[in-house]
């Protein structure tokens, strides 16, 4: 069990580490949990900005796709966010894969495993807060247009940051909070363990999301180009809020695990482990 | 004697369930409740709210698609799913008789951002024309009905026909200003009628809405609640989907693994 290491280390891939000699509180709102903040903040930030962006522009340059000002407010926008995103991915996945890898044999205490699933919950709610956006505060926009302007092209002014954006944000995340759990929480994630049907559901949630889009856009292409919300074809988006679930298992095998953790420091230190402990083992 | 031994086993347990209770631990706090409470509102609000609007949006959108014949059986349906699977996940974890209300409480935040900004300030349709349904109401019926039977079985059995029936009867309150008659260029419509007149979507397709099959309209006056009986079964099947999702999308994957990979 890597929690019932409690040799201390110093961990200076990560800042905030309980194992990085601070002795702050792994849960403190600055430490294991400040990476929801930022997190949060970032994601709010995109959003509040592609909300005024259409806000200011979708009536003006976005209706017709043919015309030069759609290419330079919407197109450019399409392109920016897939840029943005695929930089962000590159340069997330990088850091986590490489320091990963430098942490992935090392030993850890069990303050420095409690901050890392602090961390996972950080991305994990990110990942919550995109879906929301995904799944409920852009589909509103979508269906309020879409009902009531003549679409001409897949990437309309809603679909621009609904589809291109934070469908794919929603994968990056996903992916992100597993990459982040295989290296750093071996007791639940690691490789030997094989692929945790948590994250499975959780991604694959995600991933065919972005599949139903081609599907939504080539039926709005051959059946039906007007916006009929219920219509059959949008049905597979809803898979997506339910295969999400995986999210609760994600939230309740780490629970069991700091249950496990508690133990494992009450025996270190002597106190007789609480009923409650013996009943999450 | 028997009696006295259980009480005294009930006193053990309550005195070790509060000691549980009080326990200090050294990193689990109130934190972790906060931040899962708090993060869980958004995936929560946006499963609810996609699968309402994916199943029943349309009739969810407009006031004049509010109709007596399908508004009522896929409202039903569409919206006590996700509010059944957090009945579940709840009642597993904690006991927590709560699952649907915090699902409807969620929903109906989500729901309302999405409409104000998104419907009202972007987009300039009125609210009286937009407004969301609510099903706080109905979802603290159905956590009560799981409190008091303790079975979800009976839940599903009792609980999705009165899903169907508050959930209607808490929205049509809202709803019936907009069923009175008007005079509208020579002909009697509802207020409702009128708004979608007015306020055109040319990208709705108006044959979906205005040529209404006939069947149902043979029951006279009887037509909505007709539509009730069998919203309330259909809902009975949404609850299950529910269940599904609960138990083995949230719930059976703790801890389990693909070994393959």
């Amino acid at each position: 069990m890597a929690g019932s290491s409690a040799r201390k280390i110093d961990a200076p891939i990560e800042k905030g580490g309980a194992a990085h000699g601070t002795e702050r509180n792994p849960t403190d709102w600055m430490v294991g949990w400040n990476s929801l903040f930022w997190g949060s903040a970032l994601v709010m930030g995109a959003n509040v900005f592609l909300w005024f962006w259409d806000y200011k522009y979708a009536f003006v340059a976005g209706l017709n796709s043919a015309s030069p000002e759609f290419t330079l407010y919407y197109r450019t926008l399409f392109w920016g966010e897939l840029i943005v995103l695929g930089v962000f991915t590159g340069i997330w996945y990088g850091w986590l894969v490489r320091t990963g890898r430098q942490l992935a044999n090392q030993p850890f205490t069990r303050a420095e495993e409690v901050r890392r699933i602090a961390v996972l919950w950080s991305i994990i709610g990110v990942t919550s807060l995109s879906i929301y956006i995904e799944a409920s505060f852009w589909p509103n926009w979508d269906g309020a247009w879409h009902q009531t302007l003549v679409r001409d092209t897949a990437l309309t002014p809603t679909h621009i940051p609904m589809f291109y954006f934070f469908f794919p944000l929603s994968v990056v995340l996903a992916l992100g909070a597993y990459l982040y759990g295989m290296y750093r929480i071996p007791a639940l994630y690691s490789r030997d363990k094989g692929f945790p049907w948590s994250f499975f559901l959780l991604i694959s949630a995600a991933v065919l999301e972005c599949m139903e889009v081609a599907f939504n856009e080539w039926g709005h292409s051959l059946w039906v180009s007007e916006e009929f919300f219920s219509v059959p074809f949008h049905w597979p988006f809803v898979a997506y809020g339910w295969l999400a679930a995986g999210m609760f298992a994600v939230w309740g095998e780490t629970i069991l695990r700091l249950f496990e953790i508690e133990k494992a420091e009450e025996e270190a230190s002597g106190q007789p482990p609480a009923r409650a402990q013996a009943i999450a083992d | 004697m028997a009696a006295g031994t259980t009480t005294a086993g009930e006193r053990q347990r309550r005195l070790e369930l509060r000691a549980l209770l009080n326990k200090k631990y050294k990193w689990i706090d109130r934190k972790w409740d906060l931040v899962f409470w708090i993060t869980a509102i958004f995936v929560v609000g946006g499963a609810a709210d996609i699968t309402k609007q994916l199943f029943a949006g349309d009739w969810d959108f407009w006031t004049d698609w509010k109709d007596p014949q399908w508004w009522p059986v896929i409202t039903a349906f569409a919206t006590i799913i996700i509010p059944s699977a957090l009945q579940y996940i709840q009642w597993v974890a904690w006991r927590f008789p709560t699952g649907a209300t915090y699902t409807a409480v969620c929903f109906f935040m989500c729901a309302w951002v999405g409409r104000y900004f998104q419907w009202h300030v972007a987009e300039s349709y009125p609210l009286s024309f937009v407004w969301p349904i609510s099903i706080v109401g109905a979802a603290i019926i159905l956590d009560w009905i799981l409190l008091k039977t303790r079975s979800f079985i009976l839940t599903s059995l009792f609980g999705g026909p009165i899903w169907a029936l508050l959930v209607w009867a808490f929205n049509y309150v809202p709803l019936a200003a907009y069923l009175q008659p008007a005079h509208f260029m020579n002909h009697v419509l509802t207020v409702a009628d009128v708004q979608g007149i007015v306020y055109i979507r040319s990208q709705t397709p108006e044959y979906l809405r205005h040529i209404e099959r006939g069947a149902l309209r043979s029951f006279l006056g009887e037509t909505q609640y007709v539509s009730l009986v069998f919203g309330g079964t259909v809902a009975v099947a949404g609850y299950w989907i529910g269940q599904f999702i609960g138990r083995y999308l949230a719930v059976w994957p703790i801890r389990r693994y693909i070994k393959t990979l």
